[in-house]
Protein backbone atom coordinates (compact mmCIF):
# COMPACT_ATOMS: atom_id res chain seq x y z
CA UNK A 1 0.00 0.00 0.00
CA UNK A 2 3.05 2.29 0.05
CA UNK A 3 2.76 4.27 -3.18
CA UNK A 4 6.14 4.64 -4.95
CA UNK A 5 7.32 7.78 -6.74
CA UNK A 6 5.99 8.35 -10.25
CA UNK A 7 2.51 6.92 -9.66
CA UNK A 8 0.93 10.20 -8.66
CA UNK A 9 0.69 13.39 -10.69
CA UNK A 10 1.97 16.65 -9.15
CA UNK A 11 -1.63 17.83 -8.88
CA UNK A 12 -2.15 14.94 -6.44
CA UNK A 13 1.04 14.61 -4.44
CA UNK A 14 1.58 18.31 -3.78
CA UNK A 15 -1.84 18.83 -2.11
CA UNK A 16 -1.39 15.50 -0.31
CA UNK A 17 1.93 16.73 1.11
CA UNK A 18 0.36 20.00 2.22
CA UNK A 19 -2.57 18.21 3.87
CA UNK A 20 -0.34 15.79 5.73
CA UNK A 21 2.09 18.52 6.85
CA UNK A 22 -0.87 20.47 8.21
CA UNK A 23 -2.36 17.41 9.88
CA UNK A 24 0.92 16.33 11.41
CA UNK A 25 1.79 19.74 12.82
CA UNK A 26 -1.64 19.83 14.45
CA UNK A 27 -1.03 16.36 15.94
CA UNK A 28 2.44 17.38 17.16
CA UNK A 29 1.02 20.45 18.90
CA UNK A 30 -1.74 18.41 20.54
CA UNK A 31 0.63 15.72 21.79
CA UNK A 32 3.35 18.15 22.91
CA UNK A 33 0.79 19.90 25.10
CA UNK A 34 0.18 16.68 27.04
CA UNK A 35 3.54 14.94 26.99
CA UNK A 36 5.91 17.96 26.98
CA UNK A 37 9.57 16.91 26.84
CA UNK A 38 8.62 13.30 27.53
CA UNK A 39 7.20 13.12 24.03
CA UNK A 40 10.42 12.47 22.11
CA UNK A 41 11.61 9.32 23.92
CA UNK A 42 8.11 7.88 24.29
CA UNK A 43 7.08 8.48 20.66
CA UNK A 44 10.46 7.24 19.46
CA UNK A 45 10.32 3.97 21.35
CA UNK A 46 6.68 3.30 20.47
CA UNK A 47 7.45 3.99 16.80
CA UNK A 48 10.17 1.38 17.02
CA UNK A 49 7.59 -0.93 18.62
CA UNK A 50 5.14 -0.55 15.71
CA UNK A 51 8.03 -1.08 13.30
CA UNK A 52 9.05 -4.28 15.10
CA UNK A 53 5.44 -5.49 15.40
CA UNK A 54 5.01 -5.13 11.64
CA UNK A 55 7.81 -7.64 11.18
CA UNK A 56 6.04 -10.49 12.93
CA UNK A 57 4.30 -12.83 10.50
CA UNK A 58 0.92 -14.20 11.50
CA UNK A 59 -0.37 -17.43 9.93
CA UNK A 60 -3.48 -16.57 7.87
CA UNK A 61 -5.59 -18.92 5.75
CA UNK A 62 -3.74 -21.72 3.99
CA UNK A 63 0.02 -21.36 3.86
CA UNK A 64 -0.05 -17.61 3.58
CA UNK A 65 0.85 -15.20 6.30
CA UNK A 66 0.19 -11.54 6.87
CA UNK A 67 1.54 -8.85 9.07
CA UNK A 68 0.10 -6.05 11.10
CA UNK A 69 -0.19 -2.47 9.83
CA UNK A 70 -0.80 -1.22 13.33
CA UNK A 71 -2.54 2.11 12.73
CA UNK A 72 -5.56 1.37 14.88
CA UNK A 73 -3.39 -0.47 17.41
CA UNK A 74 -1.27 2.66 17.86
CA UNK A 75 -4.30 4.92 18.09
CA UNK A 76 -6.10 2.74 20.66
CA UNK A 77 -2.99 2.48 22.85
CA UNK A 78 -1.61 6.00 22.49
CA UNK A 79 -4.56 8.13 21.38
CA UNK A 80 -5.35 9.36 17.87
CA UNK A 81 -2.79 12.18 17.66
CA UNK A 82 0.17 10.29 19.10
CA UNK A 83 -0.88 7.24 17.04
CA UNK A 84 -0.82 9.28 13.84
CA UNK A 85 2.64 10.63 14.69
CA UNK A 86 3.95 7.14 15.34
CA UNK A 87 2.63 5.83 12.01
CA UNK A 88 4.06 8.87 10.19
CA UNK A 89 7.46 8.23 11.73
CA UNK A 90 7.34 4.59 10.68
CA UNK A 91 6.31 5.56 7.13
CA UNK A 92 9.11 8.11 6.88
CA UNK A 93 11.75 5.62 7.97
CA UNK A 94 10.33 2.98 5.62
CA UNK A 95 10.53 5.49 2.76
CA UNK A 96 14.03 6.81 3.41
CA UNK A 97 15.71 3.64 4.63
CA UNK A 98 13.90 0.83 2.83
CA UNK A 99 12.44 2.71 -0.16
CA UNK A 100 9.05 1.32 0.81
CA UNK A 101 7.02 4.17 -0.68
CA UNK A 102 8.39 7.11 -2.62
CA UNK A 103 9.65 10.48 -1.49
CA UNK A 104 7.15 12.59 -3.43
CA UNK A 105 4.41 10.09 -2.59
CA UNK A 106 5.25 10.15 1.13
CA UNK A 107 2.70 12.90 1.70
CA UNK A 108 -0.02 10.77 0.12
CA UNK A 109 1.08 7.73 2.09
CA UNK A 110 0.93 9.71 5.33
CA UNK A 111 -2.48 11.03 4.33
CA UNK A 112 -3.81 7.51 3.63
CA UNK A 113 -2.36 5.63 6.55
CA UNK A 114 -1.80 8.16 9.34
CA UNK A 115 -4.65 10.55 8.83
CA UNK A 116 -7.40 8.58 7.07
CA UNK A 117 -6.43 5.12 8.36
CA UNK A 118 -5.31 5.82 11.90
CA UNK A 119 -7.33 8.84 12.94
CA UNK A 120 -10.38 7.78 10.90
CA UNK A 121 -10.12 4.31 12.42
CA UNK A 122 -9.91 5.84 15.87
CA UNK A 123 -13.14 7.77 15.36
CA UNK A 124 -14.94 4.55 14.42
CA UNK A 125 -13.48 2.82 17.47
CA UNK A 126 -14.47 5.67 19.76
CA UNK A 127 -18.04 5.70 18.46
CA UNK A 128 -18.55 1.95 18.94
CA UNK A 129 -16.83 2.00 22.32
CA UNK A 130 -19.24 4.66 23.55
CA UNK A 131 -22.33 2.92 22.14
CA UNK A 132 -21.57 -0.58 23.43
CA UNK A 133 -19.56 0.32 26.53
CA UNK A 134 -17.22 -1.70 28.74
CA UNK A 135 -14.49 -4.06 27.60
CA UNK A 136 -16.82 -5.60 25.03
CA UNK A 137 -17.23 -2.16 23.51
CA UNK A 138 -13.46 -1.72 23.30
CA UNK A 139 -12.96 -5.09 21.57
CA UNK A 140 -15.86 -4.61 19.16
CA UNK A 141 -14.70 -1.08 18.39
CA UNK A 142 -11.15 -2.24 17.74
CA UNK A 143 -12.33 -5.03 15.44
CA UNK A 144 -14.48 -2.83 13.24
CA UNK A 145 -12.01 0.07 13.28
CA UNK A 146 -9.00 -2.09 12.33
CA UNK A 147 -10.95 -3.58 9.42
CA UNK A 148 -12.32 -0.22 8.30
CA UNK A 149 -8.97 1.54 8.54
CA UNK A 150 -7.46 -0.86 5.99
CA UNK A 151 -10.39 -0.43 3.63
CA UNK A 152 -10.34 3.35 4.05
CA UNK A 153 -6.58 3.62 3.46
CA UNK A 154 -6.83 1.39 0.37
CA UNK A 155 -9.70 3.48 -0.97
CA UNK A 156 -7.52 6.54 -0.43
CA UNK A 157 -4.82 4.97 -2.61
CA UNK A 158 -7.39 4.16 -5.32
CA UNK A 159 -8.80 7.69 -5.31
CA UNK A 160 -5.33 9.25 -5.51
CA UNK A 161 -4.35 6.98 -8.40
CA UNK A 162 -7.58 7.90 -10.17
CA UNK A 163 -7.04 11.65 -9.69
CA UNK A 164 -3.55 11.19 -11.14
CA UNK A 165 -5.01 9.43 -14.19
CA UNK A 166 -2.98 6.30 -13.45
CA UNK A 167 -5.98 4.00 -13.12
CA UNK A 168 -9.72 4.48 -13.61
CA UNK A 169 -11.68 4.92 -10.37
CA UNK A 170 -14.56 2.61 -11.28
CA UNK A 171 -12.10 -0.32 -11.51
CA UNK A 172 -9.40 0.66 -9.03
CA UNK A 173 -11.71 1.54 -6.13
CA UNK A 174 -13.71 -1.72 -6.04
CA UNK A 175 -10.54 -3.75 -6.63
CA UNK A 176 -8.46 -2.07 -3.92
CA UNK A 177 -11.30 -1.83 -1.41
CA UNK A 178 -12.39 -5.42 -2.15
CA UNK A 179 -8.95 -6.92 -1.63
CA UNK A 180 -8.48 -4.97 1.57
CA UNK A 181 -11.89 -6.00 2.87
CA UNK A 182 -10.35 -9.48 3.01
CA UNK A 183 -6.92 -8.39 4.28
CA UNK A 184 -8.64 -6.19 6.84
CA UNK A 185 -10.12 -9.29 8.50
CA UNK A 186 -6.60 -10.40 9.42
CA UNK A 187 -5.76 -6.94 10.75
CA UNK A 188 -8.96 -6.99 12.82
CA UNK A 189 -8.25 -10.41 14.34
CA UNK A 190 -4.64 -9.57 15.17
CA UNK A 191 -5.36 -6.11 16.58
CA UNK A 192 -8.22 -7.49 18.70
CA UNK A 193 -6.03 -10.22 20.17
CA UNK A 194 -3.29 -7.73 21.06
CA UNK A 195 -5.71 -5.26 22.65
CA UNK A 196 -7.38 -8.17 24.46
CA UNK A 197 -4.02 -9.06 25.99
CA UNK A 198 -3.25 -5.49 27.05
CA UNK A 199 -6.77 -5.19 28.52
CA UNK A 200 -6.05 -8.25 30.65
CA UNK A 201 -2.60 -7.30 31.95
CA UNK A 202 -2.36 -3.49 31.88
CA UNK A 203 -5.82 -2.04 31.21
CA UNK A 204 -4.51 1.34 32.35
CA UNK A 205 -2.37 1.58 29.21
CA UNK A 206 -5.39 1.70 26.90
CA UNK A 207 -5.79 5.34 25.90
CA UNK A 208 -8.72 6.97 27.68
CA UNK A 209 -10.32 9.74 25.63
CA UNK A 210 -10.15 12.89 27.76
CA UNK A 211 -13.44 13.74 29.46
CA UNK A 212 -14.83 17.17 28.64
CA UNK A 213 -14.25 18.55 32.15
CA UNK A 214 -10.98 16.71 32.90
CA UNK A 215 -9.39 17.96 29.70
CA UNK A 216 -5.74 17.11 30.34
CA UNK A 217 -5.61 13.37 30.93
CA UNK A 218 -2.37 11.51 30.89
CA UNK A 219 -1.55 10.20 27.45
CA UNK B 1 9.57 -8.14 1.42
CA UNK B 2 10.79 -5.81 4.13
CA UNK B 3 10.50 -8.58 6.66
CA UNK B 4 12.57 -11.02 4.65
CA UNK B 5 15.31 -8.49 4.08
CA UNK B 6 15.53 -7.66 7.75
CA UNK B 7 15.45 -11.24 8.90
CA UNK B 8 18.26 -12.24 6.61
CA UNK B 9 20.46 -9.28 7.26
CA UNK B 10 19.66 -8.61 10.92
CA UNK B 11 21.51 -5.69 12.41
CA UNK B 12 23.81 -4.48 9.75
CA UNK B 13 21.08 -4.09 7.22
CA UNK B 14 20.25 -0.42 7.49
CA UNK B 15 23.76 0.95 7.44
CA UNK B 16 25.30 -1.94 5.58
CA UNK B 17 27.11 -0.01 2.86
CA UNK B 18 27.23 3.45 4.40
CA UNK B 19 30.70 2.92 5.85
CA UNK B 20 32.28 2.44 2.41
CA UNK B 21 34.69 5.11 1.27
CA UNK B 22 33.81 6.40 -2.17
CA UNK B 23 33.50 9.80 -3.83
CA UNK B 24 29.72 9.57 -3.38
CA UNK B 25 29.96 8.59 0.29
CA UNK B 26 32.19 11.56 1.02
CA UNK B 27 29.81 14.17 -0.39
CA UNK B 28 28.24 16.38 2.26
CA UNK B 29 24.93 14.74 3.29
CA UNK B 30 23.02 18.00 2.86
CA UNK B 31 24.24 18.45 -0.71
CA UNK B 32 23.58 14.79 -1.45
CA UNK B 33 20.00 14.91 -0.14
CA UNK B 34 19.19 18.05 -2.10
CA UNK B 35 20.80 16.80 -5.30
CA UNK B 36 19.08 13.43 -5.26
CA UNK B 37 15.72 14.96 -4.34
CA UNK B 38 16.12 17.30 -7.32
CA UNK B 39 17.00 14.26 -9.44
CA UNK B 40 13.71 12.61 -8.44
CA UNK B 41 11.77 15.81 -9.20
CA UNK B 42 13.41 16.03 -12.62
CA UNK B 43 12.43 12.45 -13.35
CA UNK B 44 8.86 12.97 -12.21
CA UNK B 45 8.31 16.15 -14.19
CA UNK B 46 9.62 14.68 -17.46
CA UNK B 47 6.80 13.83 -19.91
CA UNK B 48 6.59 10.05 -20.50
CA UNK B 49 7.31 10.33 -24.22
CA UNK B 50 10.81 11.81 -23.74
CA UNK B 51 12.48 8.44 -24.12
CA UNK B 52 15.92 9.95 -24.72
CA UNK B 53 15.78 11.89 -21.45
CA UNK B 54 14.89 8.75 -19.53
CA UNK B 55 17.76 6.79 -21.03
CA UNK B 56 20.19 9.52 -20.02
CA UNK B 57 18.71 9.71 -16.51
CA UNK B 58 19.26 5.97 -16.26
CA UNK B 59 22.82 6.33 -17.53
CA UNK B 60 23.55 9.12 -15.05
CA UNK B 61 22.18 7.24 -12.05
CA UNK B 62 24.04 4.12 -13.17
CA UNK B 63 27.32 6.04 -13.33
CA UNK B 64 26.67 7.46 -9.84
CA UNK B 65 25.96 3.94 -8.54
CA UNK B 66 29.22 2.67 -10.07
CA UNK B 67 31.12 5.52 -8.42
CA UNK B 68 29.53 4.69 -5.06
CA UNK B 69 31.06 1.17 -5.06
CA UNK B 70 27.84 -0.27 -3.62
CA UNK B 71 27.30 -3.74 -5.19
CA UNK B 72 24.97 -3.30 -8.16
CA UNK B 73 23.24 -6.62 -7.42
CA UNK B 74 22.17 -5.52 -3.96
CA UNK B 75 20.76 -2.28 -5.35
CA UNK B 76 18.85 -4.22 -7.98
CA UNK B 77 17.42 -6.55 -5.35
CA UNK B 78 16.24 -3.65 -3.22
CA UNK B 79 14.67 -1.91 -6.19
CA UNK B 80 12.25 -4.82 -6.64
CA UNK B 81 10.12 -3.36 -3.82
CA UNK B 82 8.04 -1.50 -6.41
CA UNK B 83 7.04 -4.64 -8.36
CA UNK B 84 3.66 -5.25 -6.63
CA UNK B 85 2.53 -1.71 -7.36
CA UNK B 86 3.66 -1.83 -10.98
CA UNK B 87 1.81 -5.13 -11.44
CA UNK B 88 -1.33 -3.63 -9.96
CA UNK B 89 -1.24 -0.78 -12.49
CA UNK B 90 -0.63 -3.32 -15.25
CA UNK B 91 -3.86 -5.06 -14.28
CA UNK B 92 -5.82 -1.81 -14.51
CA UNK B 93 -4.48 -0.84 -17.94
CA UNK B 94 -7.00 -2.76 -20.06
CA UNK B 95 -9.69 -0.69 -18.37
CA UNK B 96 -8.33 2.63 -19.58
CA UNK B 97 -10.54 2.95 -22.62
CA UNK B 98 -9.41 6.22 -24.17
CA UNK B 99 -7.31 6.42 -27.34
CA UNK B 100 -6.28 4.21 -30.20
CA UNK B 101 -6.39 0.48 -29.64
CA UNK B 102 -3.02 -1.26 -29.63
CA UNK B 103 -4.26 -4.80 -29.29
CA UNK B 104 -6.87 -6.88 -27.57
CA UNK B 105 -8.16 -10.26 -26.56
CA UNK B 106 -11.70 -11.45 -26.36
CA UNK B 107 -13.03 -14.07 -24.01
CA UNK B 108 -16.42 -14.97 -25.45
CA UNK B 109 -18.50 -11.86 -25.05
CA UNK B 110 -15.99 -10.17 -22.72
CA UNK B 111 -13.46 -8.01 -24.52
CA UNK B 112 -10.17 -6.77 -23.18
CA UNK B 113 -8.43 -4.09 -25.17
CA UNK B 114 -5.21 -2.26 -24.53
CA UNK B 115 -4.92 1.26 -25.89
CA UNK B 116 -1.75 3.21 -26.64
CA UNK B 117 -2.77 5.68 -23.96
CA UNK B 118 -2.98 2.86 -21.47
CA UNK B 119 0.49 1.66 -22.43
CA UNK B 120 1.82 5.20 -22.02
CA UNK B 121 0.39 5.37 -18.52
CA UNK B 122 2.07 2.09 -17.68
CA UNK B 123 5.43 3.13 -19.14
CA UNK B 124 5.13 6.44 -17.29
CA UNK B 125 4.70 4.92 -13.84
CA UNK B 126 7.15 2.11 -14.47
CA UNK B 127 10.13 4.17 -15.62
CA UNK B 128 9.56 7.03 -13.19
CA UNK B 129 9.11 4.85 -10.13
CA UNK B 130 12.10 2.71 -11.06
CA UNK B 131 14.52 5.58 -11.64
CA UNK B 132 13.28 7.38 -8.51
CA UNK B 133 13.75 4.35 -6.33
CA UNK B 134 17.32 4.01 -7.61
CA UNK B 135 17.98 7.60 -6.48
CA UNK B 136 16.54 6.88 -3.04
CA UNK B 137 18.54 3.67 -2.71
CA UNK B 138 21.70 5.51 -3.68
CA UNK B 139 21.02 8.15 -1.03
CA UNK B 140 20.33 5.65 1.73
CA UNK B 141 23.22 3.29 0.92
CA UNK B 142 25.83 6.02 0.75
CA UNK B 143 24.82 8.06 3.80
CA UNK B 144 24.95 7.09 7.46
CA UNK B 145 21.46 7.32 8.90
CA UNK B 146 22.55 9.67 11.66
CA UNK B 147 24.17 11.96 9.08
CA UNK B 148 21.02 11.90 6.99
CA UNK B 149 18.96 12.98 9.99
CA UNK B 150 21.38 15.75 10.83
CA UNK B 151 21.29 16.89 7.22
CA UNK B 152 17.49 17.02 7.33
CA UNK B 153 17.70 19.03 10.52
CA UNK B 154 20.09 21.59 9.10
CA UNK B 155 17.74 21.90 6.12
CA UNK B 156 15.08 23.17 8.55
CA UNK B 157 13.16 19.91 8.81
CA UNK B 158 11.19 20.16 12.11
CA UNK B 159 13.57 19.09 14.85
CA UNK B 160 10.92 17.28 16.84
CA UNK B 161 10.37 14.83 13.97
CA UNK B 162 14.07 14.18 13.42
CA UNK B 163 14.52 13.62 17.16
CA UNK B 164 11.66 11.11 17.28
CA UNK B 165 13.08 9.34 14.23
CA UNK B 166 16.58 9.18 15.72
CA UNK B 167 15.14 7.62 18.88
CA UNK B 168 13.12 5.19 16.86
CA UNK B 169 16.22 4.25 14.89
CA UNK B 170 18.16 3.53 18.06
CA UNK B 171 15.50 1.26 19.52
CA UNK B 172 14.47 -0.62 16.38
CA UNK B 173 17.34 -3.07 16.89
CA UNK B 174 16.70 -3.51 20.61
CA UNK B 175 13.00 -4.19 20.10
CA UNK B 176 13.42 -6.41 17.04
CA UNK B 177 15.90 -8.48 19.03
CA UNK B 178 13.46 -8.71 21.92
CA UNK B 179 10.64 -9.70 19.59
CA UNK B 180 12.71 -12.39 17.89
CA UNK B 181 13.79 -13.75 21.27
CA UNK B 182 10.16 -14.15 22.34
CA UNK B 183 9.27 -15.63 18.96
CA UNK B 184 12.09 -18.18 19.26
CA UNK B 185 10.96 -19.13 22.75
CA UNK B 186 7.42 -19.60 21.48
CA UNK B 187 8.51 -21.60 18.43
CA UNK B 188 10.60 -23.98 20.54
CA UNK B 189 7.73 -24.63 22.96
CA UNK B 190 4.66 -24.83 20.73
CA UNK B 191 4.23 -27.71 18.31
CA UNK B 192 0.98 -28.34 16.46
CA UNK B 193 -2.12 -26.61 17.72
CA UNK B 194 -4.71 -24.76 15.71
CA UNK B 195 -4.04 -21.63 13.70
CA UNK B 196 -6.12 -19.52 16.07
CA UNK B 197 -4.03 -20.75 18.99
CA UNK B 198 -0.84 -19.57 17.28
CA UNK B 199 -2.36 -16.22 16.34
CA UNK B 200 -3.38 -15.73 19.95
CA UNK B 201 0.10 -16.45 21.29
CA UNK B 202 1.74 -14.23 18.69
CA UNK B 203 -0.69 -11.46 19.64
CA UNK B 204 0.26 -11.90 23.29
CA UNK B 205 3.90 -11.55 22.27
CA UNK B 206 3.17 -8.29 20.48
CA UNK B 207 1.16 -7.08 23.48
CA UNK B 208 4.05 -7.97 25.77
CA UNK B 209 6.44 -6.16 23.44
CA UNK B 210 4.27 -3.07 23.70
CA UNK B 211 4.33 -3.13 27.50
CA UNK B 212 8.09 -3.55 27.51
CA UNK B 213 8.57 -0.80 24.91
CA UNK B 214 6.33 1.61 26.78
CA UNK B 215 8.10 0.98 30.05
CA UNK B 216 11.45 1.24 28.31
CA UNK B 217 10.37 4.60 26.89
CA UNK B 218 9.58 5.87 30.39
CA UNK B 219 12.89 4.52 31.73
CA UNK B 220 14.80 6.16 28.92
CA UNK B 221 13.04 9.43 29.64
CA UNK B 222 13.92 9.31 33.35
CA UNK B 223 17.51 8.50 32.49
CA UNK B 224 17.61 11.45 30.12
CA UNK B 225 16.10 13.85 32.64
CA UNK B 226 18.60 12.77 35.27
CA UNK B 227 21.34 13.71 32.80
CA UNK B 228 19.93 17.16 32.19
CA UNK B 229 17.63 16.69 29.18
CA UNK B 230 15.42 19.74 28.67
CA UNK B 231 13.69 18.90 25.42
CA UNK B 232 16.48 19.88 23.09
CA UNK B 233 19.17 17.75 21.51
CA UNK B 234 22.65 19.21 21.18
CA UNK B 235 25.17 17.46 19.02
CA UNK B 236 28.87 17.91 18.54
CA UNK B 237 30.38 18.01 15.10
CA UNK B 238 29.12 20.11 12.26
CA UNK B 239 29.11 19.52 8.55
CA UNK B 240 31.58 21.54 6.56
CA UNK B 241 30.73 22.51 3.03
CA UNK B 242 33.67 21.96 0.74
CA UNK B 243 34.15 23.30 -2.76
CA UNK B 244 34.18 19.72 -4.03
CA UNK B 245 30.67 19.11 -2.70
CA UNK B 246 29.26 22.18 -4.41
CA UNK B 247 31.10 21.19 -7.57
CA UNK B 248 29.61 17.70 -7.46
CA UNK B 249 26.11 18.97 -7.02
CA UNK B 250 26.60 21.58 -9.75
CA UNK B 251 27.74 18.94 -12.24
CA UNK B 252 24.82 16.60 -11.50
CA UNK B 253 22.22 19.37 -11.64
CA UNK B 254 23.73 20.78 -14.84
CA UNK B 255 23.62 17.31 -16.41
CA UNK B 256 19.99 16.90 -15.29
CA UNK B 257 19.10 20.25 -16.86
CA UNK B 258 20.90 19.31 -20.04
CA UNK B 259 19.11 15.96 -20.27
CA UNK B 260 15.73 17.48 -19.62
CA UNK B 261 15.86 20.65 -21.69
CA UNK B 262 18.81 20.17 -24.02
CA UNK B 263 18.19 18.96 -27.54
CA UNK B 264 14.52 19.94 -27.37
Amino acid sequence: MHIPDGFLSPSTWVPAWLLSIGGMSYCLRRVARILKEKMVPLMGVTSAFIFAAQMLNFPIAGGTSGHLIGGVLAAVLLGPFAGAIVITTVLTVQCVVFQDGGLTALGANILNMSIVGTMGGYLIYLGLRKVIGGNRGIIAGVAVAAWASEVLAASGVAVELAISGTSPLRVALPAMAGVHMLLGLGEAIITCSIIGFVLKVRPDLIYQPPLPEAGQEEE
Amino acid sequence: MLLNLLLIMKHSFIDKYSHLQSPIHRVDPRIKSITLTLFILFIIFTPPTHFVSFSFYALLIFILILFSQVPVGSIFKRSLVIIPFVLMIAIFIPFLKKGEIAGGYSFGTFQLTVTYDGLTVFWNVFIKSYLSILCLILLSTTTKFSHLLKALESLKFPQIITMIISFMYRYIFVLVDELMRMKRAKDSRTVGGSRLFHIKILANIVGMLFLRSYERGERVYTAMVSRGFDGEARTLGQFHLRKRDIGYSFIVIALLGLIRFGGG
